[in-house]
């Protein structure tokens, strides 16, 4: 008795640490019930890059990082998948179109000297070597007509390949090109010395904070594509959100009364060990930490149902034992004795299949995987360690008075048990008469 | 007389109507498997179910609408998609569950369309302008979209990762039963997805409901959740026939067994519903499927833990004693 009632303690204590868990932490939100993009890029070979390396995706990475950064939403993520893929998620951005122009766009700026024919006229534009690659930094400023403009810094060999260009193409137009697009064509008026250079095009300010931000980022090392993508309005995730979680509530609260009427008592204590269930689990989940998806919730409720499982085999088995006119102690517990053989079965295939999900599984499976497995593994505790000593602190080691107390009939109990077994079965689970 | 655990009151005799057991199976699966070749022959990607753009690549773009959306405006819908150069675009209207505050959307027009790396934003933008002339205040909340290659990855990998299960679940019912139990219990599983893609197979014939990854989710969850009930009443097979072998016929003993779990069988079957069932009415539209098909699997894996399985491993057993019995001879 006195390992009871240490046990006893040991389950409240635990108890109160989840509570304490999980009002200190935030459960962190998946995409889908935030609302968010989640893109998966793919580096592309080229004619003149044949094999992609680590380096280079590390190059893409912290370029992509760079941009997603730039976006200035918070908790966003870049990481790397296999061998040449890449999965972004950005959380709370409403505008699918959006992620897709930061990411999918290469920034590449290219300053052009015009072609000439023998009359001066500007007949075409080609390359002049300087690039967004001898950029030390953009930044968005105004002209004094209060015109949008984007201020470009050179480094000291972009400054100097800018002069040059300038000294050469005194009274001729150059061209600006951004990703293959000409943004402004000026005519330069005299060489520009120092590295700095002004772009203003009719630009709004948002065209000109992209190109900016763009720049400041840096080009993609390696050409990438989109290769899927899944972005989720913030009404749609809200909404999903709230009706999981009233569902949830719902369908916990079903089987709750359920387990009452049907198994009385222990039904009862059923429902406490569920309700500490669920406490530990989220606890866990906000330990690991577990991000919650919509599958997540899914594999979080039907857990319970496998949790309950485990107590209606339990409370059968023990039923059965009290028909066969075992006592109260020995009843209980041969009950959970014999019905743990097919629990541990049981949860053990779910966790096995649990286990090749989340190895094999898309990003939505292994949240789904992951979710069963640590519900199933904590329900083994909680529906065997916590009801059995609440069981037994409960009914004591005497016989059972009041059969309706599991829902049985008086008649239903069978008198004649084999004295000599049960002798045995006290022996076994250490009580002696 | 002594209590005995073979005395429990019959309520199921599965062995005596074995084959009508079986029938029944029969009966549930065959529809859903006419509509699986049926499916191969006519759909031009050759498989059983309608498949999503999870598998064969595409974009879904949605809007959520807070109003309804009658059969000539979808028609609408789709003649002005088709002007403005969105190829073959399948519509479908989602009805989300419908809770008291009015800040629910009330229907979800769902608009798939081809995968284009280069050309989505434009994609997206012809698209929610056709939308949004016909519907001023809707409201784009989702955008989903796999290329092809990725798509037959993702194929590939389910069909591995339900495979791999399956063996799993054999070995492993092979080491703690009998590899008879493993080949039945298997069995059990398989007429259990079987029937579950039948239904889904009929449902996309008829609803156009396509498949996605959360799909195969879905099928291996019901894997799990049937074998689970299979072995507790294997479990219970497995015991009494540890204490009873010499004093009941083996078709006995499993009758007693499946009577014995039988109200843990229907109790367990009833709570999970109980919660699935919640998620049903009451949770969000983009786990509406899932949760269908758990329900399916459910009610069809708590039928064949009780029937189908145990007529199975009787008609296995006596098969294997009359091989015996003509060896003796």
């Amino acid at each position: 008795m006195k390992n009871k009632i240490i046990m006893f303690w040991a389950i409240v204590i635990l108890t109160i640490i989840s509570i304490v868990i999980i009002k200190v932490k935030p459960i962190p939100l998946g995409l889908d019930l935030v609302g968010g993009s989640r893109i998966v890029l793919e580096a592309q070979t080229t004619d003149t890059i044949s094999k992609i390396t680590q380096d280079m995706m590390d190059g893409l990475k912290s370029a992509l990082e760079n941009r997603v950064n730039a976006m200035g939403v918070s908790e966003t993520m870049v990481q790397q998948m296999g061998e040449k893929r890449l999965l972004i998620e950005i959380p709370n951005i409403s505008d699918p179109k959006l992620a897709r122009e930061f990411l999918g766009e290469t920034a590449e700026l290219e300053f052009k000297k015009p072609i000439l024919d023998d009359n001066s006229n500007v007949i075409g534009w080609e390359a002049s070597g300087l690039s967004g690659e001898d950029l030390n930094k953009a930044s968005v400023g105004t002209d004094n007509a209060g015109r949008w403009l984007i201020a470009l810094e050179f480094n000291g060999k972009g400054a100097h390949k800018f002069a040059k260009l300038t000294r050469e193409f005194k009274g001729y137009p150059i061209a600006i090109y951004f990703n293959g697009e000409s943004i402004s064509e000026p005519n330069v008026q005299e060489e520009i010395n120092g590295g700095h250079a002004q772009i203003t095009g009719n630009f709004t300010h948002d065209e000109a904070k992209k190109i900016v931000d763009l720049l400041n980022a840096g080009a993609l090392p390696i050409p990438a594509e989109i290769i899927e993508e899944n972005t989720v309005g913030p009404t749609l995730g809200a909404d999903s959100l709230h009706k999981s979680k009233f569902a949830g509530l719902i369908g916990i609260a079903a089987v709750m009364i359920f387990m009452l009427i049907w198994y009385r008592v222990p039904g009862f204590i059923a429902n406490i060990a569920l309700i500490i269930y669920s406490l530990i689990v989220f606890a866990i989940f906000k330990i690991i930490p577990v991000t919650l998806t919509l599958a997540g919730i899914a594999g979080f409720i039907l857990s319970i149902g496998m949790a309950v499982d485990a107590n209606i085999l339990i409370f059968e088995r023990t039923k059965e034992e009290l028909k066969s006119g075992r006592t109260l102690f020995t009843a209980i517990n041969s009950g959970f004795d014999r019905a743990f053989t097919s629990i541990f079965d049981s949860n053990m295939s779910t966790v096995i299949i649990c286990l090749i999900l989340y190895f094999l599984g898309s990003n939505i499976v292994k949240g789904f995987a992951l979710t069963l497995m640590i519900g199933v593994l904590v329900s083994m505790f909680s529906a065997i360690t916590v009801t059995k000593n609440l069981m037994h602190l409960m009914f004591g080691t005497g016989q059972l008075k009041y059969p309706a107390l599991f829902g049985l009939k008086e008649s239903d109990i069978n008198e004649a048990y084999n004295a000599a077994e049960t002798q045995r079965e006290n022996a076994k689970f250490g009580l002696l008469d | 007389m002594a209590y005995s655990a073979l005395n429990t009151k019959k309520i199921i005799d599965v062995v005596k109507y074995r084959w009508l057991w079986l029938a029944i199976s029969f009966i549930f699966l065959m529809p859903g498997l006419i509509a699986m070749i049926w499916s191969m022959k006519v759909y031009p990607t050759h498989t059983p179910l309608l498949v999503g753009i999870d598998f064969t690549g595409g974009t879904i773009i949605q809007y959520a609408v807070n109003k309804d959306i009658s059969t000539p405006e979808i028609g609408k819908i789709r003649m002005d998609l088709s002007d403005n150069d969105i190829e073959n675009p399948v519509i479908q209207i989602l009805k989300p569950n419908n809770t008291e505050d009015n800040t629910d959307i009330k229907n979800i027009i769902s608009i798939k369309t081809k995968f284009s790396a280069n050309g989505q934003n434009e994609t997206i933008d012809k698209v929610t302008s056709v939308i949004s002339a016909d519907y001023p205040d809707s409201q784009l909340v989702q955008v989903n979209s796999v290329g092809p290659v990725l798509g037959k990855q993702l194929f590939v990998n389910s069909l591995i990762a339900i495979s791999l299960a399956l063996l799993a679940i054999v070995i492993y019912l092979t080491l703690r039963f009998h590899f008879e139990f493993a080949v039945v219990a298997c069995l059990a599983l398989f007429h259990d997805v079987l029937f579950v893609v039948g239904v889904f197979s009929i449902l996309g014939l008829v609803f156009g409901v396509t498949i996605d990854s959360l799909f195969i989710t879905a099928i291996l969850t019901v894997l799990g959740y049937s074998v689970n009930n299979t072995i507790v009443v294997f479990d219970r097979v497995r015991e009494n026939l540890k204490f009873y072998s010499k004093k009941a016929t083996y078709g006995e003993i499993v009758n007693a067994s499946v009577n014995q779990t039988l109200a843990r069988s229907i109790n367990t079957s009833l709570t999970t519903l109980l919660t699935l069932g919640a998620l049903y009415f009451f949770g969000g539209v983009t786990t509406k499927d899932f949760v269908l098909v758990m329900i399916l699997g459910v009610i069809i894996g708590t039928y064949s833990s009780i029937f189908f399985a145990n007529a199975l491993i009787v008609m296995w057993h006596n098969a294997k004693e009359a091989e015996k019995e003509k060896q003796a001879k």
